[in-house]
């Protein structure tokens, strides 16, 4: 049935080649004119002809390529439209920022970001392994462990059921920064109270999600495995994990996200001068913006890595639910 | 969940003194003026306890909140930021569920924009706060609206990505039956997918109310403000005053648990087909 559907999905869309490709280029060829009208000019003296040629260059452009892209991105499959969207943007972004002069203080160009990503590589690398492996992916992995063992547990012993699980349910929905500081005062500046922030805001979503992924099983199915004599333990394998996964899956694919802002936000309560959170805020206070969106970048494409992986883990191994049954 | 609580308490005293027991250990060590003769007896008596003694806890909670209305007091502190927080979340929330739909309709948009959407979250709100607090502030923005905005740039995510999985939940069967009944897609959609995505809405709607108290409070950390629960952490955090922090994280904690259980009430209003099923 699936594969009827995708069948049907390319014939419709397979009619109509459209010249989206060639539309797109103009689009960022009309953009990089833009650019490049006001390149050799200063921040501040900018002529107002000039201004006012990349300003239409830039709507043009816009309109041709986010055109371009729709009519593009109707046939094309994955990243590539993602990117091509980001390229747009940012070339309209540079020439926005550059016919408006707006100083680099305030919101620097990303030519002037990628000049300092690649200037300070070796500092934000180090500062990335610092708050990326050892804050929140140790931390994230020790929370999902936890939850997940904390889960079993509540849904084989009742007690531990109706006793505890309501203050899974309550501390879940602490604030983590409200947190962060008693905990980097009584672990120390080292990473481990990092990771240990990291670890209780995964810890909750993972709980709450997996025994009610558990429980949530469909009654039907346990009777039928009743009904066939099945163990209790294949029938945990066979209905109960199944149903659970996609619970699972949605709680480590808010933790992926929740993690590096745990790690990020506890650096700010105290280091020991390593870490992107701590970069971010020392050259923040020092009005070093493209250091800042550097180390912004890196840790986006980080927490981007991250939450691709746990979606291709999803994609392998929930395929068959519902919600993705259309996403393919 | 009577028993778990006294049992919790009751290991709470214990885990305490074998806690402070060192630092006591050592600050008596260093020939300070405690007051106090052993590191047990001292314990209890720590200016900067690792954990506070309850009577030491309810001390400041005292101290902290009479009178509940003056702007130095932290129960005024934490209906401030209720407000940011409740503000976000109703921008977010309105906007999760239009992103939610967009998504679901429109696969090119989907494949043009869902990297973008996923990495923003990763984008740390702290390094943001300050650029869009002096952004805002030039078009007159300013105030309690910029830490609103902020909540609801954090807490749109999770609404945006629970409504478009529960857009798509609906069975194969069900939309097979409505396709028979010769019902257009927006009959479909309207009738069918718009129910089927309210359980999702409202898991991820408790996801996003404690994501939007994180975005304000984390906002008030990092853009000038005089009020607010995130205000009083950085000050006490600079300040080193433990037990201020922990009477801040109670109320923390109080008003996140409150923003949950309020959500959780509309839902068993709204979703009544569900208020029988354990959840």
């Amino acid at each position: 049935m699936a594969s009827r559907a995708a069948t049907l999905a390319t014939d419709r869309t397979g009619r109509r080649p459209g010249p989206g490709g060639l539309v797109l280029a103009l689009g960022l060829a009309l953009l990089l004119a833009a650019v490049w009208n006001v390149w050799s000019f200063p921040l501040d003296a900018v002529p107002p002809g000039r201004k006012a040629l990349s300003l239409a260059l830039i709507v043009l452009g816009l309109g041709a390529g986010v055109s371009g892209l729709a009519a593009l991105a109707r046939r094309m499959t994955g990243v590539l439209p993602a990117l091509l969207a980001a390229l747009l943007a940012l070339v309209a972004v540079e020439g926005l920022l550059r016919a408006y002069g707006v100083p680099p203080g305030l919101i620097p160009t990303p030519t002037r970001v990628a000049t300092a990503l690649y200037r300070s590589r070796v500092v934000l690398l180090g500062d990335a392994r610092v708050t990326f492996v050892q804050e929140a992916l140790l931390g994230y992995l020790a929370g999902v462990g936890a939850g997940i063992v904390v889960a079993l547990a509540a849904v084989r012993f009742p007690f531990l059921e109706r006793g505890a699980l309501p203050y899974a349910g309550l501390f879940a929905s602490i604030p983590i920064v409200a947190l962060a500081p008693v905990i980097v005062k009584a672990f120390g500046l080292e990473w481990p109270s990092k990771a240990i922030i990291v670890a209780i805001t995964v810890f909750f979503p993972v709980v709450v999600n997996v025994v009610r992924g558990l429980q949530g099983a469909n009654p039907l199915l346990l009777d039928l495995m009743r009904t066939y004599a099945v163990t209790p333990a294949a029938a945990f394998r066979l209905v109960r994990v199944p149903s659970a996964l996609p619970f699972l899956f949605n709680a480590l694919k808010i933790g992926s996200t929740l993690a590096l802002i745990g790690a990020i936000v506890g650096e700010f309560f105290g280091t020991t001068g390593q870490g992107l959170g701590f970069r971010i805020q020392i050259e923040a206070g020092r009005f070093n913006l493209d250091i800042v969106w550097a180390a912004i970048v890196i840790a986006s494409v980080l927490g981007l890595a991250f939450y691709g992986a746990i979606s291709w883990l999803e994609a392998r191994f929930t395929g068959w639910h519902a919600s993705r049954r259309h996403s393919r | 969940m009577l028993i778990v609580a006294a049992l919790t308490l009751a290991l709470y005293w214990p885990l305490m003194l074998w806690v402070n027991a060192g630092a006591a250990q050592r600050s008596l060590d260093s020939g300070a003026e405690l007051g106090c003769a052993t590191a047990i007896a001292c314990a209890t008596q720590l200016r900067n306890p690792v954990l506070p003694a309850p009577a030491q806890l309810v001390r400041s909670l005292r101290t902290m909140s009479v009178p509940p209305l003056a702007v130095t007091s932290v129960p005024y502190n934490t209906l401030v930021t209720a407000g940011e927080t409740l503000v976000g979340l109703l921008i977010a929330t309105v906007l999760g569920i239009l992103l939610a739909v967009a998504l679901v309709t429109s696969r090119a948009f989907e494949r043009v924009t869902l990297p973008w959407l996923i990495a923003s979250q990763t984008v740390p709100v702290i390094a943001l706060a300050p650029m869009l607090a002096v952004v805002l502030g030039q078009y007159g923005v300013q105030g309690w609206l910029p830490k609103a905005l902020i909540a609801a740039y954090i807490a749109f995510f999770p609404v945006a990505v629970g409504v478009a999985a529960g857009l798509r939940s609906p069975d194969p069967m069900q939309e097979d039956l409505l396709t028979t009944y010769r019902a257009s897609g927006w009959q479909t959609f309207w009738k069918l997918r718009l129910p089927a995505s309210l359980p999702f809405l409202f898991t991820s709607l408790k996801v996003a109310a404690t994501a939007a108290l994180i975005g304000s409070i984390v906002a008030e950390i990092s853009t000038i403000s005089f009020s607010g629960l995130g205000k009083m952490l950085a000050e006490n955090s600079r300040a080193s005053d433990t037990l201020a922090l922990w009477v801040i994280m109670l109320y923390g904690a109080g008003l996140g648990i409150a923003l949950v259980a309020a959500l959780g009430l509309i839902e068993r209003l709204v979703t009544p087909w569900r208020a029988g099923q354990p959840r």
